[in-house]
């Protein structure tokens, strides 16, 4: 069981709050305002997640996990297809590639019997994927848009030599998928090393045993690497079209 | 020109940036487009190549109206150079083998004759291009495009950035393929002296049109129109 914090000792955390408070006030770096209201704004996310989360872990299994796994779908396409503007249809794009991913992951946990069909587990492990997705979807149309305009040259020269946009942007689409993958890559290399990750970290706070922990973390971080490498090269597959016409012609994306 | 083959005609051609665009290029031909910046000059050649379509107007490529042809066909057939000379990474021969290998046709010896054609050692076929100079690798952009062995060539101010030898150069190499290896070629220039070195036959674009067009020597000589008059004067005196 984990060693309870009580609210006496949460209270002497504001203490982590002056540090940064007190230097940006001693070097004049006008932050103090914005580090005193985004620790408040994330205490009271994190208070009124911790009690929506309660409040779900208490229905039913298939009622609490559909309601707080739309929300993060939700909330994660709108975020990551930010970065994709102009690109037509990139939200419906953006939501349907994590509804898959998410659908695919679930699938092998369940199926494999990593873990059960309870709110308390789906729900951290899948917002650990989405989350995850939703940074390297943000990547990837971040770094289409810009590689689209870039290479516009390289791309039009293509063209021009009678290449179709799949043949033409198949130059540009290995960089774009292996930015989206880049971080993951590098983060499983030095995984435990460096720092425990926080899966593993939590489960070992909460008195599992280091040897049982590292099994949900091997399952989290690989099943975030596919995750991450999928929904990366997805996007990037439907999203390249949009960057041309039917006359196999190089069209501008313009943001609004 | 009246008894030679029409290979290109545009008819009443109009977009965005090019207005009742009417010529014929003729095979054997160097048609050299001349006038200032903004004229329309790279936008005539993106329709030909059809990497840009017109609004209204016909375009026709022996004879026939080039949207019926097979998009990769006419490609290939109308080739294009560009000013940046936009090499895909890799060595010179994955760039030199990019058109070919789309149609399976590519041969490593073939590389060979394209690098003799533009002056370039043959162990440049492993070269990354990345170790080239500019001008080499606008040679390479252009070979690039011959492999294709494309029937009309257009050239969009291919030699603006290179120095005076790599210009000589690459006169020479236009001069050397046609008629034989290319049927026609159509370039863009802002170097009027070049236009008169290489043309047979000049159009010069003011406005987003054609403003005059006819025998390249006789037009720089004795220009009909004001704004050619005006731009010919300009350039003398920019010494381009």
């Amino acid at each position: 069981m984990a060693p309870e914090i009580s609210n006496t000792s949460m209270f002497f955390l504001i203490f982590f709050v002056l540090i940064p408070v007190s230097l940006s006030y001693f070097y004049a770096l006008g932050l103090g305002k914005s580090i005193f209201w985004s620790s408040l704004r994330g205490v009271t996310q994190l208070f009124l997640i911790g009690y929506l989360l309660t409040y779900l872990f208490s229905l039913e299994a298939f009622t609490g996990i559909s309601i707080m796994l739309t929300v993060m779908i939700v909330v994660a396409s709108l975020h990551a297809s930010k970065k994709g503007e102009g690109i037509p249809k990139v939200k419906i794009i953006t939501f349907l590639v994590i509804v898959i991913i998410e659908l695919f992951v679930l699938a092998m946990w369940l199926g494999f019997d990593m873990i059960a069909f309870q709110p308390d587990q789906v729900i951290p492990m899948s917002g650990m994927v989405i989350g995850n997705s939703m940074v390297a979807i943000g990547l990837a149309l971040e770094r289409m848009k810009s590689e689209f305009k870039e290479s516009k040259g390289k791309i039009i020269a293509a063209l021009s030599l009678g290449a179709k946009p799949e043949q033409a942007s198949k130059i540009l689409i290995k960089k774009i998928v292996k930015s989206a993958m880049i971080p993951n890559v590098d983060g499983l290399k030095t995984i435990g090393l460096v720092q425990l990750p926080g899966m593993m970290t939590g489960l070992i706070l909460g008195g599992v045993a280091p040897i049982e922990a590292i099994r949900y973390q091997i399952v989290i971080s690989l099943s975030i690497f596919a995750s991450v490498s999928l929904s990366a090269m997805l996007v990037t597959v439907i999203c390249y079209r949009f960057f041309f016409n039917n006359n196999q012609q190089l069209i501008p994306i313009t943001e609004k | 020109m009246g008894n030679q083959n029409i290979i290109m005609e545009a008819k009443n051609i109009e977009s965005d940036r090019l207005k009742n665009i009417n010529f014929k290029l003729f095979e054997g031909e160097i048609v050299t487009l001349i006038g200032p910046s903004g004229a329309g000059k790279s936008s005539l050649l993106m329709l030909l190549n059809r990497l840009e379509d017109p609004k209204k107007g016909e375009i026709t490529y022996r004879n026939k109206n080039i949207n019926e042809y097979e998009m990769v066909k006419l490609r290939k057939e109308v080739g294009m150079v560009f000013q940046s000379s936009s090499l895909f990474d890799g060595t010179v021969e994955d760039n030199l083998k990019y058109g070919p290998s789309l149609f399976g046709e590519w041969d490593h010896n073939r590389g060979k004759e394209l690098l003799e054609i533009v002056q370039l050692p043959v162990d440049y076929l492993s070269k990354d291009v990345e170790e080239l100079s500019g001008g080499e690798k606008q040679r390479i952009a252009f070979a690039r495009t011959l492999a294709n062995r494309p029937d009309v060539l257009l050239l969009d101010e291919v030699t603006s950035a290179l120095d005076l030898k790599n210009v000589e150069l690459m006169e020479k190499f236009l001069k050397d393929i046609i008629p034989n290896q290319v049927r026609a070629i159509m370039m863009v220039t802002h170097d009027i002296k070049q236009a008169e070195r290489l043309g047979n036959r000049t159009f010069f674009m003011d406005e987003k049109e054609i403003a005059e067009q006819g025998d390249t020597s006789q037009m720089l000589r004795n220009p009909t129109t004001e704004s050619l008059r005006a731009f010919l004067e300009e350039g003398t005196i920019d010494g381009t």
